[in-house]
């Protein structure tokens, strides 16, 4: 059993902290994303679950183990890097070998639990290759496969598909979900990249400036953000975000424009509060173009300013209230800027936001 | 826990047998020598070594006038060589830059120099600047461009060319084999978004290349720097700071000095001159490197 | 069409051009180097010959049958004792400071601590005094230790000579490897101690054997300070020894030069083998702060 538990763990690097006393459990086989903007921390949290660098306060527990002070090869964890740090001068089987030689393996069970490794990642024709004479996506696989082959309690990953092309990274992002199926492990995952987070996780955790923002699955992080910032982060295009005030029973934008109010979050506000209108460009289509065509919804008409036409739908940038707000076409309709179209919001997936704190007025 | 258990106390430890042996054979000696400066010391009576004269010898460099003269000649010549040194060497690193075929095969013969001891350069150039039987002479009077011998080591400014001749022969591939590394390391997109930006070859090279070539002329300079007393070797084998005292520079006056002299009082207190000089032109080119560093831009 | 198979010919020639010409400069740089190398195997009346003979016309290994003493009646200069002393001396002050030099190395590429920048920049000028100058005091503290005349006394000297720079060089080295190997090491079940000797030691090895050489020819050439602290032939080195060559007012060329190519022999071999590495650790451990 090994389940993560960080406990008000904090980073200081001299006088300067950069993480501020996390918390977080995770669970036993479950794969955890940590995913924010570059510089958050997400890296030295997961350095100091890996025991690569010093905890400066709190507790890091790995199964019931307080880890804080042991050394990286007594956690039973194994990690891939960024840069992979594949040994230069060792080739693909030694490579996939060396921890268990160093554990004192025997020999015949070392060539096993390889082969085992490489069979699984298909790297069975490259074992006697060195990294140098391996493609990104192939160092990337013999990175796993040195992780695997161990069979830690926990896998750490620092952004492993971050130094591959667009394509291979797909690619890779799947090999990666059957792996974790197939082996079970606890998984730490970081990544700066929310398309990754969603696809892997079965939870995410948000980071911001060396705090967590918010924790949840997926669909959850995705469908019901706690703050402005969660909700520009995941999700792509990002989240259009409008000033706007309560008044008269609707959301009132700068420009007088009045959205009813979503009934969900009806009881949440009062007349006079200064929000933030949070809707998703999936959310605002040209009448007839959108995804859901019932339900609560608002009509506005806007000037399209650029169209990027991505075959079956295209992306709108226009105006409403002085803001650029991005809506999505779905279907192969060309259209033009300078057009002006009447546009439907659906409501029911729209959010407030308090203007002051930034957070989802479902949280008061 | 004790200090030297601590996580933190290993790159101390790390350096301890460095700082250690550093410390016994350079800094208590200098300490010494220091010392001595202050004394009337001289080899031949061990008991003077108390004779505490306080800056007399300092006060007698000061007047001194050969000592001026030499150490004027040491600025000079370390001036002289060094940018001799650097310009040869940037034209051989250039060249062999644009050369493709047999370009290592070059690179190998160049540095074919730099594995000569010192003494070994020196010798080797008195051999051949011998006004009698010195291959230079015997070149220049059979192709028919002198009639007599010339006296490459006894006249005093050929003597002084000469030994720079054997010093800049001796340590031109340092540069060139560093400012060649610096060529191989620099990028293309800027010399070719010069080109598209209309820079000549000269204007790319005087703007691009150069700039970019700058922190391995300073690490060259520093490296020689280190080590330029070596010269010493050189010149007390060609003319031991002759011919009368014409080529004499601070090194070679300071083994007579002391040595031949037995002097060792007066001679610490020159040899202190010249280490600081030393160390003043290593610390200007470490801090020229270190700042060409930061100028190369992020970097590290 | 025939203008740019023209031109395409008169740049292969002007290139063709410059390659000799770049070949012919670097053999005559070589020309003062090889001449003494010649020199050593002509009989004494072709290096006095006037006009110069310029190719040895019958090559001779006399001169250094004499210089051991072997054949002729002179007086040998005992070429076998100092080769052995340099030898020596070289040898074990470059293990010693390369020993030291990997351990500080590796502090300087692989740790933060205070007063790095400040101990980095002393060792270097503690480099830069000269040796002459250094000779003085050491001279004065040897006699008086008893380690005057002795190998060891020249080792321990040539130890502190050989420390800065080979740190400076293997600082270099380590910097060049990731320090993320290191890292994956340690989580693959190594201790850093182990770490630093299956991963990083290896990857550095030709970089640290490219250390090792230059400090063996900085020992084996020196000069400056052997001639003060040696004076039998139980301590003098070779570079001292040449000195044996030269009487009053007349010098042994041919017997010089002999003794010259003993000299150089061994350094060029060593020097050709780690080139590359000697190269790279000089314009590394000097460009990446
Ligand atoms: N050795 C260090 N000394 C001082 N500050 C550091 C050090 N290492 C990291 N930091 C700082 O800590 C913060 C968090 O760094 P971290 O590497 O965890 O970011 P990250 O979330 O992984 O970013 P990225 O996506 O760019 O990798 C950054 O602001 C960084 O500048
Ligand atoms: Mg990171």
């Amino acid at each position: 059993m090994a389940e993560i538990t960080l406990d008000k763990v904090v980073k200081k690097y001299g006088g300067l902290d950069v993480v501020h006393g996390i918390d977080l459990q995770i669970a036993h086989e479950e794969f955890v994303v940590l995913v924010g903007p570059s510089g958050c921390g997400k890296s030295t949290t997961l350095r100091m679950i890996a025991g690569l660098e010093d905890i400066s306060g709190g507790l890091v527990k790995i199964g019931d183990r307080v880890v804080n002070d042991l050394p990286p090869r007594k956690r039973n964890i194994s990690m891939v890097f960024q840069n992979y740090a594949l040994y230069p001068h060792m080739n693909v089987r030694e490579n996939l070998g060396f921890g268990l030689k160093i554990a004192g393996e025997a020999t015949a069970s070392i060539v096993k639990r390889v082969d085992e490794a490489a069979e699984i990642l298909g790297l069975t024709p490259l074992l006697d290759r060195t990294p140098a004479e391996l493609s990104g996506g192939q160092r990337q696989r013999v990175a796993m496969g040195r992780a695997i082959v161990r069979r830690p309690d926990v896998f750490l990953f620092d952004e492993p598909l971050s130094n591959l092309d667009a394509k291979l990274r797909g690619q890779m992002r799947a090999e990666i979900k059957k792996l974790h199926q197939k082996v079970r492990t606890t998984v730490v995952y970081v990544t700066h990249d929310q398309v990754e987070a969603m696809t892997l996780a079965d939870r995410i955790v948000v980071m911001r400036d060396g705090r967590i923002e918010q924790v949840g699955s997926p669909m959850d992080v995705f469908n019901h953000p706690r703050t402005t910032f969660v909700a520009t982060f995941i999700g792509s295009p990002p989240m259009n975000l409008l000033p706007a005030t309560i008044s008269g029973g609707a959301v009132r934008l700068a420009d007088g424009t009045a959205v009813p109010i979503p009934d969900r979050l009806s009881d949440r506000v009062h007349e006079g509060r200064r929000v933030t209108l949070g809707i998703r460009p999936d959310d605002i289509s040209p009448v007839g173009h959108g995804l859901s065509q019932d339900g609560p919804g608002a009509e506005v008409e806007m000037e399209v300013e650029l169209a990027e036409p991505l075959g079956m739908e295209s992306l709108i940038y226009t105006r409403l209230a002085g803001q650029e707000v991005q809506a999505k076409l779905y279907g192969p309709r060309l259209v033009q800027p300078g057009e002006r179209l009447s546009f439907r919001m659906a409501l029911d997936r729209a959010h407030l936001f308090d203007a002051e704190t930034g957070r989802s007025v479902r949280e008061d | 826990m004790p200090f030297w258990r601590r996580e933190s106390a290993i790159p101390y430890l790390l350096l301890l047998p460095a700082l250690a042996i550093m410390a016994l054979v350079v800094a208590f000696p200098l300490i010494f020598s220091l010392y001595t400066s202050f004394t009337g010391y001289r080899l031949v009576r061990p008991d003077s070594l108390y004779d505490w004269v306080g800056l007399r010898n300092y006060s007698r460099i000061l007047q001194d006038y050969d000592f001026w003269v030499a150490f004027g000649r040491t600025v000079l010549f370390l001036t002289v060589v060094l940018n001799v040194e650097f310009l040869l060497g940037l034209g051989i690193a250039l060249l062999i830059n644009r050369i493709t075929w047999g370009q290592r095969t070059l690179r190998t013969i160049m540095m074919f120099p730099m594995m000569f001891s010192p003494i070994l350069v020196g010798f080797q150039f008195k051999f051949m600047f011998n006004d009698n039987i010195g291959i230079v002479n015997n070149a220049l009077q059979s192709l028919g461009l002198s009639d007599g011998a010339i006296a490459w080591l006894v006249d005093g400014k050929l003597a002084f060319f000469s030994i720079a001749f054997a010093e800049v022969w001796m340590s031109t591939s340092v540069f060139a084999i560093l400012l060649l590394a610096g060529l191989f390391a620099m990028p293309r997109d800027p010399l070719e978004a010069a080109k598209v930006d209309g820079c000549n070859a000269w204007q790319t090279f005087r703007h691009i290349t150069l700039p970019f070539l700058m922190p391995f002329a300073y690490i060259a300079m520093a490296i020689r720097s280190l080590d330029v007393a070596r010269a010493y070797d050189i010149v007390t084998v060609m003319t031991d700071g002759g011919p009368a005292g014409r080529t004499e520079l601070l090194w070679t006056l300071i083994a007579r000095v002391g040595y031949d002299n037995s002097r060792m009082g007066l001679a610490n207190a020159m040899a202190y001159v010249s280490t600081i000089l030393s160390i003043l032109f290593t610390w200007y080119f470490y801090r020229k490197l270190v700042a060409a560093r930061r100028y190369m831009g992020g970097a590290q | 069409m025939t203008a740019t198979v023209e031109s395409q010919r008169s740049k292969a020639l002007k290139r063709a051009g410059l390659t000799a010409l770049t070949f012919l400069l670097m053999v005559v740089m070589c020309v003062p180097g090889l001449w003494v190398v010649l020199s050593a195997f002509r009989p004494n009346a072709e290096i006095l010959a006037k006009p110069p003979v310029w190719i040895p016309q019958n090559p001779t290994f006399d001169n250094f049958r004499k210089i051991f003493g072997l054949g002729t009646d002179q007086v040998a200069i005992p070429v076998g004792s100092y080769f052995m002393n340099s030898l020596i001396i070289a040898l074990t002050s470059t293990a010693i400071a390369l020993m030291i030099g990997m351990a500080g190395g590796y502090a300087f590429a692989r740790y933060r601590f205070r007063g790095k920048g400040g101990i980095f920049l002393g060792l270097m000028l503690f480099r830069a005094v000269p040796g002459i100058a250094l000779s003085l005091p050491v001279f004065i503290i040897w006699s008086k230790m008893g380690i005057i005349d002795t190998k060891l006394g020249l080792i321990i000297v040539y130890v502190s000579l050989n420390v800065p720079f080979t740190i400076w060089l293997i600082d270099g080295f380590f910097r060049q490897i990731p320090l993320s190997l290191s890292e994956a090491a340690q989580v693959d079940g190594c201790t850093r101690w182990q770490a630093y000797w299956k991963i990083e030691f290896p990857l550095a090895r030709s970089g640290i054997a490219a250390a090792g050489v230059f400090a063996f020819l900085t020992s084996w050439n020196e000069f400056a300070l052997a001639s003060q602290l040696t004076r039998s032939t139980t301590s003098k080195t070779l570079p001292v020894g040449l000195l044996d060559f030269t009487a009053q007012f007349t010098i042994d060329w041919a017997g010089m030069c002999a003794m010259a190519v003993i000299i150089i022999v061994p350094a060029l071999i060593l020097t050709f083998l780690v080139q590359k590495h000697l190269i790279a650790g000089l314009t590394f451990g000097g460009v990446k702060g």
